[in-house]
């Protein structure tokens, strides 16, 4: 089922020994815990939190395991032993996991107090808020109005096909769980979204695995635009790439959640549910919203990147992909086949 | 003989005070039991009299606590017509005879002369009654201080009667006495009777036949 | 003696609870039953809903069954409980053609459902969890032959329990608020049932001491018997005060009479100067006296007998206590002149059940009569005889008896027999008959002119004797 599923980063494996702040004695080091952590999340981008984390309790060793969704979803199912945590974006697997019963409760303050629209049956909890985004270069500006919502996206590929005929990019929903998930949510939101994906089948629109192999093709001027891009990665690469503009779509905006769940058979079970309820305290938050570009769900958390601040900016028109039973009906078999049958059709239609 | 009445109505202490002087040497009258407390610690008395009903109390309390003493001076407590339970308690806490006033002189006089001379015969042992007197140690009847040669059964009899002098010695009583248990008729006794009422003739003495009940010896009237 | 013992509140109280307890087992049972049903019924429906629209969204692609999930159908599985889901859907080779049930759990259920092709509802274990499943049989009718299809559907059961439990609940509030309301209700019924009980209390508290007039007050039925009861308590009060007025009268007047005799003789010989009638005067005023004494001693002991409780009876020997009263008056003075005596007694003791001293006082007041109205010399003989079913003590003189017409009044208060000429007060026979009806004994009384008096008091044997 997962086949078309490859890597969304590198699958390298990165154990992390972050000795902030080495203990004292050598006998209570020896009595550290170590906590599997399977997560489909760059390192790098998280490593400010779980640094903060060995700060808060060092007597828990994190080893964070950076493998792609399908890796991370094919060891959630049957690794032995299982990690403690798994942590992956590709919401409606995680999701159908959490249905199989592969995760276990958490009855914390944090847990119970986290927003119920973020979390289902206190076992799977969404704990960032990752806009979904348009990323174009500077340069596209003075050849056309930059896209600014779908329709834009529409009318400028259809206007100026022939200008940036094989210069879009975008997930592959067959080859990206993330891509497939957002073109489904395109799909239900909107019924014109089959035209947006005819018109980028007419530009040859590129498929790509990760939000990093498109920024790179933007980058090198490979690609002009790119549709549906990991906002959170997307912002701390334009940081360092000024010829890239970010652009959250001002008709609606898709926003992907990553999900983490304490295994049911996680050895350490004591250490996972201290490593969850600091993912969703106030202090774990509070170092996405400041020190990471993963934006924080919680509305009183103050920092650069913030779901706060980004509806602020955005207005109403964010649309989180709702954590709940709904999220199964994208992986169900059928429903993908029927799914992947027209996406090849449209995407052909109007290029014969 | 001193005799101590305890008494706290005036017109009865003094009827007893004048009924009973000519039987002792002196009488005394106390109306309460406090007096009458004090006055027992320091003398001796021959016999009580004792009021039940008295201002400070219950003569039944002061008769306790003479007889707790183990002094056996003889005490007659006068009771209320009434006063059947008291009559009762006092005798089971030792009181010697009871009269439930009103009560007649003469009768008091009588009473206390018996219980007088019981007390009497406890100290010389003689058995008397008028002229007639019988010495249980050694056996002797006499009459007016002479000697009464009796063969023993009468002697019985005249032992047995003057254990009850003036009142009726019960026919079983004697009947035991006499002849031991179930060896004699009743009619046998009545044998003995006849033969000693011939010896008391002229003494100023006889003996009454109470029917169904015994004999009693008792002044002769004649 | 009043004894308190629980009260009614508490009885009331107990049997509620006891009731309650019993009923409340039973419905709080039926209440968790139902409430069980109703869950079931209400989730069962979101199955159903569930499946139907999964149903709708059947499409045949040249013969093959294609399926698009709607993610409602999830949304309504899950409910708002957050559920685990599951369904599968089956084509008519028992292949599972999507859904994450396993099909093979679902054989037995399987062919019971294409056998009957009707909806099945059961519950099973699965994947670590109780479910609940639904499955049906799809036709459908259309130009191609098409083989039915199967839906399945289930979920977790938290949601069916939070219901139950939520429904059970207020069922077990509602039956908690019934008892407590019961109870103030029961509270407040028996304050106003024994409104009229505290009405009839004042009304005989707010009764002066010697007010015996009957009660006049508006009683419940239940209640009626208790007032009347008082009533004949009060009219029987009322008799014996009146009865009581009535003897202190006759003995007031009694003691009047001897008292102004004493009066009157004392007068006169003051009024004398001769010693001689001094004397006389004296001597009369001291018979006089005595007589009075014993007659209001006599009084006091009718009295007494005639309204102080009876006292505990005891088994007595009647024989010794004869024999033993007799011996007393034997050596009374009063009886110096006469020939007082007792008939042989039987061997064996005889025991009744009485009063000792009362019984002492009965044989005294006998003897006492017979001494002082027969003249002196006369023969007076007590004795006891046992028969049958009584004990009878007799008592016979030889004196001149009593005219057979005077008779029947010889036991009431200060009746003499025409005998107005002795010492005695009339009071004797009195108080016999009194002790004689305490024993439930019979008095009877014989006499013809000329042969003395004989009196019989019969008195009922112990029934152990028997």
């Amino acid at each position: 089922m997962a086949r078309w599923l490859w890597p969304h980063f590198s699958a390298f494996v990165v154990t992390l020994f972050l000795a902030v702040s080495l203990p004292p004695s050598a006998a209570k080091a020896q009595n550290k815990t170590t906590l599997e952590v399977d997560a489909a999340l760059d390192l790098p981008v998280v490593a400010p939190l779980l640094a903060a984390f060995e700060r808060a309790h060092p007597e828990i060793e994190v080893s964070f395991q950076d493998r792609s969704t399908l890796e991370v979803d094919e060891r959630a199912r049957s690794a032995s032993p299982a990690p403690d945590v798994v942590i992956s974006s590709a919401m409606p697997w995680q999701m159908a996991r959490v249905n199989d019963g592969l995760a276990q409760p958490l009855n914390s303050d944090a847990a119970s107090e986290w927003p119920s629209w973020a979390k289902w049956r206190n076992e799977v909890f969404g704990f960032t808020f990752e806009p979904i985004v348009t990323v174009y270069r500077l340069n596209l500006a003075r050849h056309m109005l930059p896209p600014q919502t779908h329709a834009d996206l529409h009318t400028i590929l259809n206007t100026h096909q022939e200008m940036l005929r094989g210069r879009v990019t975008t997930y592959s929903p067959s080859g990206s769980g993330i891509g497939y998930t957002l073109f489904q949510q395109d799909a239900r939101y909107s019924p014109r979204f089959w035209d947006l994906v005819a018109a980028l089948g007419a530009a040859d629109v590129q498929l790509e695995n990760s939000t990093q192999k498109m920024l790179e093709g933007l980058t090198d001027g490979r690609y002009w635009v790119g549709y549906n891009l990991l906002g959170s990665y997307a912002i701390q690469w334009a940081r360092s790439h000024p010829e890239l503009i970010v652009q959250i779509p001002q008709d609606y905006s898709l926003v992907m959640m990553r999900m983490a769940f304490i295994h049911r058979y996680a050895p350490n079970p004591e250490a996972a549910r201290t490593f969850m309820n600091f993912l969703l305290s106030a202090d774990g938050q509070q170092i996405l919203a400041g020190e990471t570009p993963l934006f924080s769900v919680l509305p009183d958390v103050v920092g650069p990147y913030t779901s706060q601040r980004l509806r602020d900016q955005v207005g109403e028109r964010l649309y989180p992909i709702p954590i709940d039973a709904s999220l199964l009906a994208f992986v169900d078999p059928m429903r993908r086949d029927v799914f992947m049958n027209r996406w090849r059709r449209e995407i052909r239609i109007l290029n014969p | 003989m001193r005799l101590l009445i305890v008494e706290d109505d005036p017109l009865i202490a003094d009827s007893l005070h004048q009924g009973l002087a000519p039987l002792g040497n002196t009488v005394e009258v106390f109306t309460s039991l406090k007096e009458t407390r004090a006055a027992l610690a320091h003398s001796q008395f021959d016999l009580v009299v004792l009021d039940l009903g008295l201002p400070d109390g219950s003569g039944l309390s002061l008769l306790a606590e003479i007889r707790e003493r183990r002094d056996t001076t003889p005490i007659m407590i006068l009771t209320a017509r009434d006063g059947v339970a008291e009559r009762v308690k006092g005798l089971d806490l030792g009181a010697d005879d009871y009269l439930t006033k009103p009560f007649s002189l003469p009768e008091l006089q009588a009473r206390v002369r018996a219980l007088l001379r019981r007390s009497q015969q406890r100290i010389d042992n003689h058995l008397r009654f008028g002229p007639l007197c019988f010495d249980p140690a050694s056996g002797n009847a006499t009459l007016f201080g002479e000697h009464l040669d009796l063969p023993p059964r009468e002697l019985g009899l005249i032992e047995g009667l003057l254990l009850y002098a003036g009142r009726i010695a019960p026919r079983e009583h004697l009947i035991n006495r006499l002849f031991g248990f179930g060896e004699a008729g009743p009619n046998a006794l009545e044998v003995y009777v006849s033969r000693l009422r011939k010896r008391l003739q002229g003494s100023g003495l006889r003996i009454r036949t109470l029917r169904g009940l015994g004999y009693r010896l008792e002044d002769d009237p004649e | 003696m009043i004894v308190v013992k629980g009260t009614l509140k508490q009885r009331l109280g107990a049997w509620l609870l006891a009731a309650f307890g019993v009923l409340g087992t039973f419905l709080l049972i039926e209440a968790y039953t139902s409430a069980e049903r109703a869950a079931d019924r209400a989730y069962d429906s979101l199955l159903q809903a569930a499946s139907l629209t999964i149903g709708e969204a059947v499409q045949w692609q040249g013969g093959q069954p294609v399926v698009e999930i709607p993610a409602a159908a999830f949304q309504m599985l899950a409910t708002e409980q957050q559920e685990r889901v599951f369904y599968t859907v089956v084509d008519s080779d028992g292949q599972s053609v999507t859904g994450n049930l396993d099909a093979a759990i679902l054989e037995t259920l399987h062919h019971q459902s294409s056998r009957q092709s009707e909806p099945v509802w059961s519950f099973l274990q699965y994947a670590g969890a109780s479910i609940r499943v639904h499955g049906r049989q799809l036709k459908s009718a259309g130009w191609e032959s098409v083989e039915p299809l199967q839906i399945w559907v289930g979920h977790t059961l938290s949601g069916r329990e939070s219901l139950t439990q939520d429904l059970f609940t207020k069922a077990l509030i509602r039956f908690v608020v019934m008892v407590m309301l019961t109870g103030l209700l029961m509270l407040v019924a028996i304050r106003t049932a024994l409104g009229p009980v505290r009405r009839l209390r004042q009304l005989i508290r707010q009764r002066k001491a010697d007010d015996v007039s009957p009660l006049n007050a508006e009683v419940p039925g239940e209640l009626y018997d208790m007032a009347e009861t008082l009533n004949a308590l009060f009219e029987r009060q009322r008799e014996g005060r009146n009865a009581l007025l009535r003897f202190s009268a006759d003995a007031s007047h009694q003691l009047k009479t001897p008292l102004a005799g004493l009066q009157s003789t004392s007068e006169l010989a003051l009024q004398s100067n001769q010693p001689e009638d001094w004397r006389q005067a004296l001597q009369t005023v001291h018979d006089s006296s005595e007589r009075t004494s014993r007659l209001a001693g006599q009084l006091l002991s009718l009295s007494r007998l005639r309204h102080a409780e009876a006292g505990s009876k005891t088994q007595i020997d009647l024989s010794d206590l004869l024999r033993k009263t007799i011996t007393e008056w034997a050596d009374r003075d009063i009886a110096k002149h006469h020939d007082l005596g007792m008939a042989a007694l039987p061997d064996a003791p005889i025991y009744i059940q009485g009063e000792p001293w009362s019984l002492h006082e009965l044989i005294g007041n006998l003897i006492d009569n017979a001494l002082r109205y027969t003249p002196a010399g006369s023969e007076i003989t007590l004795g006891l005889t046992k028969q049958e079913n009584t004990v009878e003590l007799r008592i016979q003189d030889n004196g001149p008896g009593v005219n057979p017409e005077l008779l029947d009044r010889l036991h009431q208060p200060f009746e003499r027999g025409g005998r107005q000429d002795t010492e005695g007060s009339g009071l004797g026979l009195a108080i016999v008959n009194s002790i004689v009806q305490r024993h439930q004994a019979t008095l009877e009384i014989h006499s013809e002119p000329g042969h003395g008096l004989c009196v019989r008091i019969l008195f009922p044997t112990l029934a152990e004797e028997t």
